[in-house]
């Protein structure tokens, strides 16, 4: 009957609009493509797709979202159990950034002996995957085959193979911290007003991501961000100072209609007082005391200093 | 007060007034005020002994005395400032910074009421002359007036400032009305008035002052007793008895304040022209900006310590914690950018030296240490207050060291005064070369070396002292501010 024919292409056309955005449909989407098919008719299509177990329904701060299930994944999980199905959707949920096994027993109040048969059995169907957590390393978080992990899994741009490359990030910030010392030189040189001088000795933090990538030293590709990871190192270390400026939207380097602005500074005293005489920097100073065993008068470190 | 403070006091009333000073200046600072009487039993010491260093005390204005709390007609009571006594270690700085604004004049006239406590201006014109003529050629000498016009330039600037008038009974000696005290104040009036709250605090007194300095022919006695001798000696008045003087130490503070700020913001931009300070801002606001300037200095002071004694990454880290006020340890490690295990050790050193501080934050009503947030911060005033406190002890243990280096060389001291003073008199009467040489040679190389080495840990031990003051300052300041910023 045409009602059927109607009914079948329906649903083909749908499942071939949740082909093309892999991502999701809403109702609307499906309307405006089909903009002949009743209101009523796209319903009981929709719901008989997502009887049929071909589709997903999620919903997202816009609304309800249809999304082409998986068949590889549904053919799967055709001889799986409930359980297996619940420990599936728990890893699913986790996203790129993964979850370990622990936390997949309270979510799911399985017994942890279940759940490590599951997730044995998932891994061997290659439906999920082990990642090592830059966390701890002992640490295992399990996510779906064919996802890739995030950053804060892997470690990003400053971890090879779970360890944490120190050396590189002490270059980067040494390789900043000179380009800003030489761009404030040159500002000195310039012999301007001591504002103008000030304001030329700025970098953005565009223009040192820029020199970084130009001096070549990095395997991995560093972002923006990345680099103002690093200019911060410096901004803790007392060298550098930041200030933000308004940007207009599309300025190279503005993100959200600001800047970030970064130089080169001296510290605003030289080493104290205190440091600079042994009890300043003693290991032993709160066990000294006239009389006792270490005191002012036998101490090593002021016998040392003293005749320096 | 604390031990440290207490200690330190001790040894700076002993090394400027002897041993009697010390135990009655001591005592008073662990005790808190007290009448003679008490003084004397637990002191054990002597009625005139406790009177003449109770008087050295109050000359100096490191003690004060008030009416008895127990109402009229208790015995007068005496304090002591521990601040006040303090500051003995900040002399050197004072002298100095009076040498830079008004020369050598300025600064022997601030050397020469820090000594006294208190003198009259007529005093101390013609004692620093006389001090001054001795260093000029033969047949020149210092003028009264040019020290006059000094003295008048620090009043003026209000590095001096009279000393308030002592009441007697309860009544000013002065005639100048005191508006600062309570009307009708009563022998019991307790608050010490300031010397800022007498109307002439900075009035120039006039004075006949006509003369120059004399050059005196002794050799080096004491000078104590040569100015005893002259201050017996002068019968003169020149119209400003009675009218005392004294070092007005906050305001060499503020000025060592302004310098320490100018200094900071030079720094900052890099030597460039900083055009004076921050503006005129009035009252409540100038204020403010004052005391982030302050905290900022001691905010420095600290950070330069965590530096210096526990590297450049733990500085780092500190300087995170300053910043982001509280951080979990994963925190601090990916903003600092240090691997997990070293800033585990770092973050465990500074706890354990009190320089960072761990606050629970339960998730759970049961505290469970699985569900509680660990937070690492730092307190930047009670981080100060312990610095502090580290420096006092720091200042004692150089004083004690200087003190101990002289003990061990007492004897080669000694034999070295002696052999100076028979050198001097040979000299004096004409002596041969031969003599001379003969003399000299009583010491030995070996001991001319020590005697070198000694002077030159002295002199290490003397400047560290300095040092560590400078450190005192910044953080005194920035405490005190704190108190008034509050309200």
């Amino acid at each position: 009957s045409g009602d059927g024919v109607t009914k079948k292409i329906s649903l083909d056309w749908i499942k071939e609009l949740c082909q093309q955005f892999p991502q999701g449909i809403t109702d609307q989407v499906i309307q405006n493509d089909m903009p002949h098919l009743e209101p009523q008719q796209r319903a009981m299509a929709i719901n008989k797709l997502l009887s049929l177990g071909q589709l997903d329904l999620l919903r997202n701060s816009a609304g309800l979202l249809y999304r082409m299930k998986d068949t590889q994944t549904a053919s799967k999980m055709k001889g799986s159990d409930n359980q297996e199905k619940l420990v599936y959707q728990i890893i699913e949920d986790a996203g790129n950034k993964g979850i370990w096994s622990r936390e997949i027993r309270f979510k799911s109040n399985l017994p942890l002996t279940e759940i490590n048969k599951i997730l044995k059995n998932l891994e061997s169907k290659k439906l999920i995957k082990a990642v090592k957590s830059v966390a701890a390393s002992k640490k295992k978080v399990y996510m779906l085959y064919n996802l890739q992990p995030d950053r804060s899994v892997t470690g990003g741009a400053w971890y090879s193979d779970q360890d944490f490359e120190s050396e590189f990030v002490e270059v980067l910030n040494q390789q900043c911290f000179k380009f800003l010392q030489s761009k404030a030189e040159a500002a000195r040189d310039s012999k301007q007003s001591p504002m103008v001088q000030r304001n030329s000795s700025f970098a953005t933090s565009h223009e040192v991501w820029k020199y970084i990538c130009e001096l070549g030293i990095s395997k991995v590709d560093l972002s923006m961000d990345d680099i103002e990871t690093i200019l911060n190192t410096l901004i803790y270390d007392g060298k550098v100072e930041m200030t933000v400026i308004a940007a207009k939207e599309g300025t190279v380097g503005s993100v959200d209609g600001q800047m970030k602005l970064y130089r080169g500074v001296n510290a605003i005293i030289q080493p104290t007082g205190l440091v600079k005489v042994p009890c300043g920097l003693c290991p032993v100073f709160d066990d000294c005391h006239e009389g006792g065993e270490i005191s002012p008068s036998n101490c090593i470190y002021m016998a040392e200093w003293l005749d320096f | 007060m604390t031990a440290q403070e207490v200690r330190l006091c001790g040894l700076l009333l002993q090394e400027h007034f002897g041993d009697v000073v010390e135990k009655v200046g001591t005592h008073l600072l662990r005790n808190g005020a007290q009448h003679l009487r008490a003084i004397v039993q637990e002191t054990g010491t002597p009625m005139d002994l406790v009177k003449k260093s109770l008087c050295v005390l109050i000359q100096h204005g490191a003690c004060a005395f008030s009416s008895g709390r127990k109402g009229p007609g208790s015995p007068v009571e005496y304090q002591a400032s521990f601040e006040r006594i303090l500051r003995i270690l900040r002399y050197p700085r004072y002298i100095y910074t009076a040498k830079t604004l008004y020369g050598d004049t300025g600064e022997l006239i601030i050397e020469e009421l820090l000594q006294r406590g208190h003198m009259t201006m007529s005093s101390t014109v013609k004692t620093v002359a006389d001090r001054l003529t001795l260093n000029m050629e033969e047949g020149h000498s210092m003028e009264y007036s040019e020290v006059s016009n000094t003295f008048s330039k620090l009043v003026e600037t209000h590095f001096l400032q009279r000393c308030p008038p002592v009441e007697v009974a309860g009544k000013a000696v002065s005639a100048t009305p005191d508006p600062a005290t309570t009307p009708g104040a009563p022998a019991n009036n307790t608050t010490p008035s300031t010397p800022e709250s007498f109307a002439d605090c900075y009035k120039v007194p006039h004075v006949t002052l006509i003369g120059r300095g004399k050059r005196r022919n002794s050799s080096e006695d004491g000078e104590d007793q040569r100015n005893a001798k002259r201050a017996k000696e002068d019968p003169e008045t020149h119209g400003d008895e009675g009218i005392y003087w004294q070092v007005n130490f906050e305001r060499f503070h503020l000025h060592f304040r302004d310098q320490a700020i100018i200094s900071a913001v030079a720094n900052k931009l890099d030597q460039m022209e900083f055009v004076g300070k921050s503006g005129d801002s009035g009252g409540g606001m100038y204020v403010v900006n004052l005391h982030r300037a302050l905290a900022n200095l001691a905010r420095a002071t600290l950070e330069s310590v965590v530096q210096e004694r526990f590297g450049s990454r733990s500085a780092r880290i500190f300087r995170l914690l300053l910043r982001k006020r509280h951080l979990e340890q994963k925190q601090v490690e990916d903003f600092a950018m240090i691997p997990a295990k070293e800033a585990k050790d770092m973050l465990y050193t500074l706890l354990s030296e009190n320089l960072v501080q761990l606050q629970e934050i339960p998730k759970t009503p049961d505290h469970a240490p699985s569900r509680t947030f660990y937070l690492y911060t730092v307190n930047q005033l009670p981080t100060a207050r312990m610095l502090l406190q580290n420096c006092f002890k720091t200042v004692a243990n150089l004083i004690e060291r200087r003190l101990f280096e002289t003990k061990e060389s007492k004897r080669l001291l000694e034999k070295s005064q002696r052999i100076e003073a028979i050198l001097a008199s040979l000299q004096a009467s004409g002596a041969e070369p031969e003599q001379l040489t003969e003399v000299e040679e009583m010491i030995t190389p070996p001991e001319k070396q020590q005697l070198e080495s000694l002077r030159h840990h002295i002199n290490k031990l003397d400047s560290a002292e300095n040092q560590v003051d400078e450190t005192i300052f910044l953080l005194e300041s920035y405490i005190k501010s704190t108190a008034t910023a509050t309200r």
